[in-house]
């Protein structure tokens, strides 16, 4: 029986459900599901917005085989405008579960690229995935987004963090650093070594805002040229992106001499056995003119300091942010968030690299609780 | 058409040309996952300079079936 992708609809739900079912009981332990209400939750299709979510099932005969989403926004390129991209994700395919449907998953890819030749794909875990190897053999231009961390409470960060606890030694070794304090000093005589190498960003207020009013398109139209590519953050986006329902995130304002320069969107990540019992705090998102960066990462760690948290990590892709989260005491680490871009997408954007372009957690999928 | 299908076939899952035949599907090929299913679609369109729609590499469950389809579609552009 062939299989045909189209459109997931509310009749499809109830083979969605045993699609999950079968997927679960085949690999036991992960979260393995996709969506089981046709409508998205998140960003679903309003009239007027160009930023939405549309999922698609694949069937045999009826029965849902694989499934994915596409998240359809606006991408600006200096020099080139707004251009309609869309972001695939979540793709399943029943081949994980059942050998005869391996060819699943490539049909799905496809079909994506067939709607959207524009298409990017962002985090996906490591480069030895399925999914990132598949859009290598594609053709796809696939970059890691830079990763950094912020140890805060440095004894509790060299108690718990169970990834970096794996052998004895270290175990000893981390431990007798927390209970001397020497962890402690270390992490914090790095930390203000980091900022005294710092430049000066001057004084600056922070506001906690509920909406992004017109200084946010301001902030848009005056930065946005500074980025070689920039998922469009204009006022509306942002109030679709970060609405004031949305109470796991904090919107913060940053101010100079009495005019916006920048915001960011903070949160705390959900608990992850990686961590232990740490507090995780994100930058998930930020947008400022790339001399102002500094400010807006100083305000953002400030604020999610104050909220509480022990660690603090940020994905930043352009060159002078990341130069402000190090400036800010950052940490960079090994990272597994990826950028892939069609080869269309690669085209339009061949001029530029990925330290050009504006990419934080907040793009892609990872919103609203993955970030 | 199928013993050049066969030949890319057995350099993209690892196995000698003896071990294809025209059933292996992935059912009984190991190495044939959703990667390898991709990389042996873009090797046929490369090889044979044809483009497969998405619907037409779906029909490719098996090496048999895609030299066959392979087969048809060089037919179709000779006209």
């Amino acid at each position: 029986m062939p299989i045909v992708i189209q459109p997931y609809r509310e009749e499809h739900q109830p083979s969605v459900k045993s699609f999950n079912q079968r997927l679960m009981t085949a690999i036991q332990g992960q979260d393995l599901a996709f969506y089981e209400n046709w409508v998205p939750a998140w960003l679903p299709k309003v009239d007027g917005s160009p930023l939405y979510n549309q999922y698609f099932v694949a069937l045999e005969d009826g029965e849902v085989r694989g499934a994915y989403a596409l998240k359809y926004e606006r991408f600006f390129l200096a020099g080139q405008g707004e251009h309609t991209v869309a972001c695939y994700h979540h793709p399943l395919s029943e081949g994980i579960a059942d050998r005869k449907y391996s060819t699943v998953g490539s049909l799905l890819l496809r079909d994506a690229l067939r709607r959207e030749p524009m298409l990017y794909a962002l985090g996906m875990g490591s480069l030895d995935r399925p999914l990132p190897a598949m859009l290598k053999a594609m053709g796809w231009s696939l970059s890691l987004v830079p990763f950094y961390f912020l140890v805060v409470h440095p004894y509790r960060f060299l108690r718990q963090l169970a990834v970096l606890r794996q052998s004895r030694w270290r175990r000893w070794f981390m431990d007798v650093g927390a209970f001397t304090g020497t962890g402690w000093a270390a992490l914090t005589a790095w930390r203000s070594l980091k900022r005294l190498r710092g430049s000066n960003v001057g004084s600056f207020e922070v506001t906690e805002v509920d909406h992004f009013h017109d200084w946010a398109d301001d902030l848009w139209r005056e930065a946005r040229d500074d980025y070689r590519l920039a998922s469009v953050r204009d006022r509306d986006t942002l109030a679709r992106l970060y609405p004031p329902s949305e109470r796991q995130l904090t919107k913060l304002s940053v101010i100079q001499q009495g005019k916006p320069v920048g915001w960011a969107v903070v949160g705390e990540r959900r608990q992850d056995a990686k961590f232990g019992t740490l507090r995780v705090g994100s930058i998930v998102d930020c947008w400022a003119r790339p001399e102002k960066a500094e400010a807006v990462i100083l305000a953002a760690t400030r604020g999610l300091e104050q909220m509480g948290m022990d660690l603090i990590v940020s994905n930043q892709s352009h060159k002078q942010w990341g130069r402000a989260v190090g400036r800010c005491g950052f940490f960079q680490a090994e990272s597994n968030f990826i950028f892939a871009a069609s080869q269309k997408l690669s085209t339009l954007l061949s001029q530029g690299s990925l330290s050009d372009f504006h990419l934080t957690r907040g793009d892609g999928d990872g919103l609203p609780r993955n970030f | 058409m199928f013993e050049r299908v066969r030949v890319i076939a057995s350099d993209i899952f690892g196995l000698p040309q003896a071990a294809i035949t025209a059933g292996s599907a992935p059912e009984n090929v190991e190495t044939w996952d959703s990667v390898r299913h991709l990389s042996l679609i873009l090797a046929l369109e490369e090889t044979f300079q044809l483009q497969l729609s998405p619907e037409e590499t779906e029909r490719i469950q098996t090496v048999g079936r895609a030299a066959e389809l392979v087969e048809e579609k060089l037919r179709t552009a000779a006209g």
